[in-house]
């Protein structure tokens, strides 16, 4: 009876997850977005090589089979739709990622808030997350009782507050490092090494720069902060940053310690995002992961993108802040490690 | 030898030529470079904490441990004694080992205990243990109402636990382990 027990003994935290999702459709249609659909199952899913979309079968009535995906991210579709002239669009639902775990901070299916705008960079972004958390916060304090300082802010705070840094910054104040000195895999490679960790002649820059990020420098991430300018080779579909092209203007926000978004200034350019694709397919086929062509449909549809930015957030995350929960499974009616047990 | 899947609570792994237990462990995808598992470790010989991220699939150092079925009898000062019940000897393993588990711990209960070279290392609770509620205060009129679901109850053990409105005092009942989460009346 593990089901009817998780539903009782988390009754009030899914209250307060639907009570979230409320107030968030609430400040979208406020500032004027619309709410989208987007497909769950594509022919073509995102090429990011780290992660892994769930493989389906679909029949049509005469028993013909095709074979498509589950979404990692209503991404792809979201662009052709701006493309195709929606502008100010979100998306408020399910996303799929397989090899992850059944509960901490992953559930393989979860909640997705994606959104879009047209002729902004991801300052505007910057500024419409913080402005919809707190927003959640406002109207949420007269029925539900949690304490500001779940999200590290002084519990005499009126509001949550951002502390926004660069990459290169936090870099620079939490391990003494020039990350510009520390673009290439070969740098970076040795750095792990100074940091005494033990990292294989095979690793990726990603891998190499998140040994030392998870281990140094996110744990400290405690206070709200939105860390800004990453590495350009982190970024595959965003835009190098116009003052400093080694980097790109991506922005994740970290609150106590735990990643709740990630956002970019949206690459326009299909010649360059098509290469930075077929990069990464590669990439997917060294690591041994399951290859799909590249949607060559959003390729083209970036010809037709206006300048845009967006962002994709956690939603059962934001929800764990807001509810000073530890375990992503206490947010989520009935998390794979209750499905499946 | 082993790799990142061989993580997990309670399992032995040795680091900095310590043996250490695992005390939590948790799967992180950034999505932008290969899973991580990030631990914390507690040193079996000082029970200092220290906290590593691992990269998914890299080699970890776990040490192969025994498992022995042991009796819980009774709280001998600062030790726990239990009974091995392959031998019948009775074993006492300090407090400090066994940590916050020992609230779960109740007497006859029957647990594993990992052993390394004839001494016990880490203990592993059963997933749920059955306990009787000892004190449970009635439900009040208008606990439903203001959204109270859960109201607190006293195990047979003394365990403390969130339970359901309607659990009654002798009720028998299962408490998660991993969580300490209420887990379900005990279905006959």
């Amino acid at each position: 009876m593990d089901q009817l027990a998780h539903l009782l003994n988390n009754k009030k935290n899914l209250e307060l997850k639907f009570a979230i999702l409320k107030l968030m459709r609430e400040w979208f249609w406020t500032q004027g977005f619309t709410e989208i659909e987007s497909p769950t199952i594509v022919e073509l899913p995102g090429q990011e090589p780290y992660l892994s979309p769930m493989g389906v079968k679909i029949h049509n009535e005469e028993g013909e089979e095709f074979f498509g995906y589950l979404h990692t991210s209503p991404e792809y579709t979201m662009k052709k739709m701006l493309a195709a002239g929606f502008d100010k669009i979100f998306y408020l639902g399910k996303c799929f990622r397989d090899y992850e775990s059944f509960g901490g901070t992953h559930n393989p299916e979860f909640t997705m808030c994606e959104w879009y705008r047209t002729q902004v960079d991801y300052f505007k972004i910057m500024e419409d997350t913080e402005s919809l958390i707190n927003y959640i916060l406002d109207k949420l304090k007269n029925n539900f009782q949690f304490p500001i300082s779940n999200f590290q802010s002084n519990p005499n705070d009126k509001i949550i507050k951002f502390n926004k840094i660069t990459m290169k910054d936090l870099w620079k104040k939490y391990v003494s490092v020039d990350l510009d000195e520390y673009l290439t895999k070969g740098k970076m490679f040795e750095l792990c090494k100074n940091f005494d960790y033990d990292p294989g002649e095979s690793e990726e820059y990603e891998d190499l720069f998140y040994r030392i990020f998870l281990n140094e420098i996110e744990p400290k991430l405690i206070k709200p902060t939105i860390v800004y300018n990453y590495p350009a080779q982190m970024a595959a579909l965003s835009k190098l940053a116009k003052a400093d092209p080694r980097y790109a203007e991506r922005f994740e926000i970290y609150i106590n310690g735990l990643e709740l978004a990630n956002a970019f200034s949206e690459l326009t350019d299909s010649g360059e995002q098509l290469k930075r694709l077929q990069e990464e397919k590669t990439l997917k086929e060294k690591l041994g992961k399951d290859v799909y062509d590249v949607d060559l449909e959003f390729i083209e549809a970036l010809k037709n993108m206006p300048e845009s930015a967006g962002i994709a957030l956690g939603v059962d995350r934001l929800v764990m802040l807001f509810g000073g929960l530890q375990n992503i499974d206490n947010v989520i009616t009935l998390p794979m490690s209750k499905l499946f047990n | 030898m082993g790799d990142t899947t061989d993580i997990h609570k309670g399992a032995i792994i040795r680091h900095n030529n310590d043996l250490y237990v695992v005390t939590f462990a948790q799967f992180v995808n950034p999505g932008k470079g290969s899973a991580f598992v990030k631990t914390k470790l507690k040193s079996i010989s000082s029970a200092k904490g220290t906290e590593i991220t691992y990269k998914s699939g890299e080699t970890v150092d776990v040490v192969r441990v025994d498992y022995v079925t042991m009796q819980y009898l009774y709280k001998n000062a600062n030790n726990y004694s239990f009974m091995n019940q392959e031998s019948f000897e009775t074993i006492d393993v300090s407090a400090d080992l066994l940590g916050d588990d020992v609230k779960y711990l109740k007497e006859g209960l029957e647990v594993m205990m990992a052993t390394h070279e004839g001494m016990v290392v880490a203990m592993q609770l059963p997933k749920k243990i059955k306990y009787t509620v000892k004190d449970a205060p009635p439900a009040v009129r208008g606990d439903s109402a203001s959204g109270n679901v859960t109201k607190e109850a006293i195990m047979d053990n003394g365990l403390s636990v969130a339970v359901p409105i309607f659990i009654k005092e002798g009720e028998d009942l299962l408490v998660n382990t991993e969580t300490g989460e209420y887990g379900g009346r005990v279905t006959e």
